[in-house]
């Protein structure tokens, strides 16, 4: 077990741990943004396990997770957001969490990967991630009652 | 040491499968179930199956929820619909 | 069979599972141990093949039936949704709103949709050297459609959408994989044999034989069920409505259904 490895498992527990917490108890609008860093998370600690095994092509079960997540939050946005209109906004922190937790993850792996087309891939994929992230975020934040009666 | 890995992925998957059952709103069960799908995609990573893992992620991640939450928001718009028509069927009758 | 007896039943069947799984369990070769027959073996083929992702093998060539049984499976419970969830005489048809997004969050969707598509496409073509495959990069390109329904709106979504064209494509994905079977037979060997065609060098796109044809045809046929049976979900959602709705506007529907 490298220390790749247990930086994945680090990040299982102390990170999807709280995250599981959250998404089951509270105010609907801080379950889906729970939800919105679970995915992020979990595409954090796919990177890692792929480097950890050093199996190249797992990074693109991360790819989707990176492309596919916050389309999730969208959902739970657009479908929600008239039910969450009144829960109290999601402060600046979870964006910064979003940011520095993708750096702090993305970094280290691109250093170690060197130069070609693998760290290309990387940083799209972090790229995708923290702008998913950030966009989902702001979906959420917007996501106000007054659509309560559209059919769109 | 690398079993290590494979039990918090099972320990986390088994406590968000109970999450997902002791909440009891179906949209809330919905965003526990999608925390679920990627629970479950880190065991199967963890277990060497890439492929099954992104199966799930495929299915999991958007299309479930959005199935889910669109029965619900149809389920949901038909009752009350009845519910009016009923109050307007007393009012009417009355 | 009153409840008492129905428990009962359930019961003795519980019993009978777990006594049967347990005892199998027991048989099972330790965890994490080398000896792996079916593996070793799944390996050895695959290798034969040139294909790079056994996985692909396993499901494309060695039990390629298997899969054509699921791939029916799929299809079938796409054309029963079809059936269930038509618009019925009791309900009409509105049009949907416009939806109210935020500017950045529809544009970001205008650009993550060719992205998640070009993936969605890429995991389809690698399936036989990389993990995927058919079904992932078809759930994958279908969701990346519906984009503009959840970042933009229903209508957005139905002028890119001509259903008829999805159904068609769902049909032809299934027929594919027919045909694609029945060409092992033409050629002397049985059906769904990947005897047809060279079977390429290892760690290549064209590396495989008929797996990566048959990955192609599942992910045609896997992305058009997805829109398919997605779209018959959002019209209930979205666009019928029971006769209950709005009682004062229903006189006269009949000519408007």
């Amino acid at each position: 077990m490298n220390a790749w490895l247990v930086a994945a498992a680090v990040l299982m527990v102390a990170g999807l741990g709280p995250v599981l917490w959250c998404v089951a108890t509270g105010p609907l609008r801080r379950r889906v943004a729970a939800q919105n860093t679970g995915t992020l998370l979990v595409c954090l600690v796919l990177l890692l396990l792929a480097r950890g095994y050093a199996r190249p092509p797992y990074t693109d079960v991360a790819l989707v997770v990176a492309l596919l997540g916050p389309v999730g939050t969208l959902v739970y946005a657009r479908l929600l957001g008239p039910e969450m209109g009144d829960d109290p906004q999601q402060g600046p922190l979870t964006k910064a969490f979003a940011v520095i937790a993708s750096a702090a993850v993305v970094l280290p792996l691109c250093v170690a990967e060197g130069p070609g087309r693998s760290l290309v891939k990387l940083l799209l994929i972090g790229a995708i991630l923290v702008g998913g992230n950030l966009i989902s975020s702001k979906a959420l934040a917007g996501a106000r009652p007054k659509e309560a009666d559209d059919h769109g | 040491m690398a079993d290590v890995l494979i039990a918090v992925a099972l320990l986390l998957v088994a406590a968000t499968a109970t999450a997902a059952v002791a909440v009891r709103d179906p949209a809330r069960q919905a965003l526990v179930l999608s925390v679920l799908g990627l629970t479950l995609t880190l065991l199967f990573t963890v277990l060497q199956a890439p492929d099954v893992a992104l199966s799930q992620l495929a299915v999991g991640s958007a299309l479930t929820p959005l199935l889910i939450l669109l029965s619900v928001r149809k389920a949901r718009r038909r009752s009350l619909d009845q519910v009016r028509a009923e109050k307007e069927a007393e009012e009417g009758g009355t | 069979m009153n409840r008492r007896l129905r428990m009962w039943v359930l019961l003795l069947g519980l019993a009978g599972t777990a006594a049967l799984l347990v005892a199998a369990a027991f048989r099972l070769p330790a965890f994490g141990t080398g000896f792996h027959p079916y593996g070793d073996r799944a390996v050895h083929e695959a290798l034969a093949r040139q294909t790079a992702n056994t996985v692909a093998a396993v499901n494309f060539d060695q039990r390629a039936f298997d899969t054509l049984g699921e791939e029916t499976i799929l299809f079938a419970a796409v054309l029963g949704t079809v059936v269930l969830l038509r618009q019925a005489r009791d309900e009409r048809h509105v049009e949907p709103a416009p939806a109210d997004v935020a500017a950045p969050v529809r544009r970001y969707a205008l650009v993550l949709l060719p992205v998640t598509l070009v993936a969605g496409l890429y995991i389809v073509a690698h399936g036989q050297l990389t993990p995927g495959g058919g079904f992932q990069g078809g759930v994958v390109a279908a969701t990346a459609l519906h984009l503009l329904y959840i970042a933009v709106d229903y209508r957005a979504l139905e002028r890119i959408r001509p259903l008829g064209l999805f159904e068609v494509g769902d049909a032809a994905g299934e027929a594919a994989y027919l045909v694609i079977g029945v060409a092992g037979l033409l050629a002397g060997s049985s059906y769904l044999a990947n005897t047809i065609l060279p079977h390429g060098t290892f760690n290549t796109l064209s590396s495989g034989g008929t797996v990566p044809l048959l990955n192609a045809a599942i992910g045609m046929e896997v992305a058009c069920a997805v829109v398919v049976l997605l779209a018959r979900f959002l019209d209930q959602a979205v666009e019928i409505e029971g006769e209950g709705a709005n009682e004062g506007e229903n006189e006269g529907e009949g000519e408007r259904t």
